[in-house]
């Protein structure tokens, strides 16, 4: 198993003390569990920029001006993205709830996070006025305005505001972002290269993606119903979402409540085309079955999934086709389930945002629903959860699965903690 | 490492590099200042890829809807894997993992993009551009190319990028997560960036009439040389090339990562403390420390700040010892492209490293002086550095196999 | 109905352009070879890249659902596809 002790084959057992994250259904994680529970989706009119032009005019966006104050008189005004804001905020949350204190480990605390754009939308305004500027219209813009443009800015962002000395890397894998970097944290953690492990992802709505998805016709005039008969694509989304993961013993050691097991992991590629996925999702089919055999768990253990479930026609088909290549005759049984449908698709933050939806599933013993929306499909023989949660008290382990535009495939596992058997 | 493809300023594949490297002469050509997006007076140049047609590595149907850095990387990899005597059909499979990094991704595409999106208008965005966006396009371009279905990893991690890609892909195959891996790093230096790079006071600036020119460690050092271009690694398990009677061109050593959190956003910091406590710690699992440290091949570009705290953190790690020659690749090759990954072999090899260009005088805050020309006794072992604006660094050490 | 001559050229110019069809001589796409799978092999970005290119080209307004479909199948269809867009917007470019 990676990250095992060579000698012995045991691996660390990796769990999460804290979650954080900042979305279109508040910048808390009461506000998220709250709108999940109601299954409204958050996906509607929006005003971060002129989207006149497009075919759609909705998607999921944060309420910039419920900031908490205190975190925005901390800001400078220049350099600093809306990715990097909610980074910082999310990771503050989770850190707080696991309370650790990162001082104390500076250079054993690693931060692990997933960006697909960074902070592109300020660029695009720099842009735009330095082109002007080119075509003799105004001035230049201030290179001041540049706020941190890679896709590392909120990453980074993170690592700063902790003042960790570890590792920081972000991933920039598209769609699968977040739950990459999760997947490299617990590894991490698992192989002794840090102690405590700050991980999630970040992005913000912008203009490239929302031009990019409509050109290539896949968001949907509506917001989005995942596996439902009339799909008819994405919505996009936006926010940030981290988790705090650490040894077990040295959680227990100091005190500290673990709230999960991150029991397992694994991601792969379809190596087939930029932008549909392997029609029987084959590439996602071995991420799954990677990370229940990282979690050394049978299909049958699982209890629900938290989907990718975009709403897009060929992406929730070669899902379904994955999820039926893993778990036989169980599907139509197996509680399914998407965030997407409530908070769109956050792109490089949402495996990890769907990371957290997913264990607060667990902690709550309920799997949030979708909206009711829209006709089952009859080529999508999966056991949605619509309208209301399903309650299931028991529930003990949790698949998230992630599959990237490009390819990328990742699949994530926990495991309720007081659940875990520690005979593993 | 089994194989290393690199397509970079100096030309296509190692020998190219090393002709340049030998003499010392940085590869630089106009920047075409064309659109207007320049500052006046700024930078000019760059360390631009002048051989741009890769046909002879991929078919123009498969090359047709590639951005030039998906381009690069497969290119590369192809040139690294034909080196690791792995045929066609046997470079893919499960098995088989992706890990990159880039700083940019796809500068041209993404401009085109969104030069429509925000001068034309939102209906004329090309589908075509967007596919290549994405900044993990080259690493799912160059899966598609081989098959390759495991790990799919593009890191954004700047300068210190490469090393991070190629220490998180060693430690995948160390670990038994994948038999092999293609790893390295991609990067495409376009006049947009360019002219960015230039107003952030990011590049070495012109002096008067002539043009800028990078002084790693230099005294007078005002900025970095930017450059493109990829360059790819094979990696495997020693015991299966040896098996396969694969050439090890090295053996993957210590890799390590840190961050410098006083570093501001795109600019590197003061935190050489903690950097010099972590590289420290690293080589100390290395035989002989420190002293066994033949060569460093560093990532100084001619930052100002940059190649400050480099400097801080070798003398901290080094404690007193004096200090290795210091190979400094960026003064020729320029900032991004393949990173310092082939000069990183090549210093192993024994190649030969001509003085650095740009260094006169060395700056007495920091008492560096890089690699004069001298011939070098090959090492047994090297450190290469990449130290990020923003915070991030990380190390790799490449040893002989023999 | 016949299509124009003219209108097919176009296309097939079109196609060489807009998807970067490389070494590829316009006349020497035939009339009827598939498009998207075997024949010129196009795939589905290609469909949508070749949906804003004629709707640059011929100022018409294709519709998501229309895309891929039988109209896209080859040169001919899609010329007799956009005769008829073009017809019912009175264009007079339209063939006979």
């Amino acid at each position: 198993m990676p990250g095992a002790d060579p000698e012995t084959g045991t691996a660390r057992t990796v769990v999460v003390t804290g979650l954080g994250a900042v979305s279109p259904l508040g910048w808390s994680l009461e506000s998220l569990w709250e709108g999940l529970r109601a299954g409204l989706t958050a996906v509607g009119p929006f005003d971060r920029f002129d989207h006149s032009g497009h075919r759609t005019h909705i998607a999921a966006q944060v309420d910039l001006a419920s900031e908490p104050r205190r975190a925005r008189r901390r800001w400078k005004a220049r350099r600093v993205s809306n990715a990097d804001r909610f980074a910082v905020a999310a990771a503050r949350a989770a850190v707080a709830r696991s309370a650790i204190d990162p001082g104390g480990c500076r250079e054993r605390t690693g931060v692990y996070f997933g960006s697909s754009t960074g902070g592109m939308f300020e660029s695009e305004t720099y842009l735009e006025t330095l082109l002007a500027a080119a075509g003799g219209r105004g001035r230049p813009p201030a290179a001041s305005l540049l706020a941190s443009q890679q896709n590392n800015g909120p990453g980074d962002a993170v690592a700063r505001d902790l003042g960790i000395s570890g590792p920081a890397q972000t991933v920039s894998a598209a769609c699968a972002s977040g739950a990459m970097a999760i997947g490299d944290a617990i590894l991490a953690v698992r192989r002794g290269e840090v102690d405590v492990a700050i991980a999630g992802g970040s992005d913000s709505l912008c203009r490239l993606t929302y031009a990019g998805f409509n050109a290539l016709r896949s968001v949907d005039e509506r917001p989005c119903r995942p596996f439902r008969r009339d799909r008819a694509g994405l919505s996009l989304g936006e926010g940030a979402a981290a988790l705090v993961l650490e040894p077990l013993e040295r959680a227990m050691a100091r005190g500290a409540r673990p709230l999960v097991l991150a029991a397992g992991e694994a991601a792969t590629c379809d190596a087939h085309h930029m932008t549909s996925p392997h029609p029987e999702g084959r590439g996602a089919a071995e991420a799954i079955r990677g990370a229940l055999a990282d979690a050394r768990l049978d299909p049958l253990e699982i209890d629900f999934v938290n989907a990718h479930g975009t709403g897009t026609p060929l992406n929730d088909a070669a899902e379904c086709a994955a999820l039926v290549a893993v778990f036989g005759d169980r599907t139509t049984d197996l509680p399914v389930t998407s965030t997407k449908s409530l908070v769109g698709h956050l792109l490089g933050s949402a495996g990890a945002l769907e990371a957290v939806a997913t264990i607060l599933c667990l902690l709550h013993g309920e799997v949030h629903p979708m909206p009711d929306d829209g006709m089952s499909d009859p080529g999508i023989p999966l056991r949605l959860v619509l309208g209301r949660p399903l309650r299931l008290a028991r529930a003990r382990h949790a698949l998230s699965t992630s599959l990237a535009f490009g390819g990328a495939n990742a699949a994530l596992v926990f495991t309720r903690h007081g659940d875990h058997d520690a005979a593993r | 490492m089994t194989g290393l493809g690199t397509i970079g300023p100096c030309g296509h594949g190692r020998e190219a590099l090393a002709a340049a490297l030998a003499v010392g002469k940085p590869a630089v050509a106009e920047v075409d200042r064309g659109a207007g997006l320049h500052r006046e007076g700024g930078a000019r140049t760059a360390a631009l890829v002048g051989e741009r047609d890769l046909s002879r590595f991929i078919a123009p149907a498969a090359a047709r809807r590639m951005s030039f850095p998906s381009k690069l990387a497969v290119a590369a990899a192809r040139m690294a894997l034909a080196e690791a005597g792995i045929g066609a059909t046997e470079a893919g499979g499960p098995r088989v993992g992706v890990y990159l990094s880039t700083t940019f991704g796809s500068g041209q595409f993404t401009e085109l993009l969104l030069r429509q999106v925000l001068l034309e208008g939102a209906e004329a965005a090309q589908p075509f551009y967007f596919s290549e966006c994405v900044a993990n396009a080259p690493a799912a371009q160059l899966a598609i190319a081989v098959g390759a279905r495991g790990p799919n990893v593009m890191l954004t991690q700047r300068e210190s990028g490469p090393l991070l890609a190629v220490g998180r892909a060693a430690q995948a195959v160390r670990e038994g997560r994948v038999d092999r891996a293609l790893a390295g790093a991609v990067e495409e230096v376009t006049p947009l960036l360019h002219a960015l790079l230039d107003r952030f006071g990011a590049l070495a600036r012109p002096e008067g009439a002539r043009p800028e020119m990078p002084r790693p460690f230099d005294r007078r050092r005002d900025g970095f040389l930017a450059g493109e271009g990829a360059t790819i690694l094979v990696l495997e398990r020693e015991d299966a090339a040896r098996a396969r009677g694969a050439p090890a061109l090295a053996r993957i050593g210590w890799s390590g990562a840190a961050f410098d959190s006083t570093a501001d956003v795109s600019d590197w910091g003061d935190g050489h403390v903690p950097l010099a406590a972590a590289l420290r710690a690293g080589l100390g699992e290395v035989p002989g420390g420190v002293a066994g440290i033949g060569a460093v091949v560093s990532g100084a570009s001619g930052a100002r700040r940059g190649d400050r705290i480099e400097a801080r953190v070798l003398r901290a790690a080094w404690d007193g010892a004096a200090l290795p020659p210091l190979l400094v690749p960026k003064a020729v090759t320029g900032e991004y492209g393949g990173g310092i990954l082939a000069p990183g072999l090549l210093a192993l090899e024994g190649a030969r490293f001509g003085p650095t260009p740009g260094f006169v005088e060395p700056d007495p805050e920091i008492d560096v002086t890089p690699h004069r020309g001298a011939a070098l006794r090959a090492p047994a072992r090297v450190l290469l550095t990449g130290l990020a604006s923003g915070g991030g660094a990380a190390w790799l050490v490449l040893e002989r196999t023999s | 109905m016949a299509e124009s001559p003219e209108i097919r050229s176009r296309i097939k110019h079109l196609l060489v352009d807009a998807l970067h069809l490389e070494g590829l001589v316009p006349l020497e796409i035939a009339d009827d070879a598939p498009l998207f799978g075997e024949g010129l092999g196009l795939d589905s970005v290609d469909a949508l890249e070749l949906v804003v290119a004629l709707e640059k080209e011929f100022g018409v307004r294709i519709q998501s659902h229309e895309v891929g479909k039988e109209a896209f199948a080859s040169v001919r269809t899609l010329a007799a596809f956009i005769d008829g867009r073009l017809a019912a917007a009175g264009n007079p470019n339209a063939g006979s």
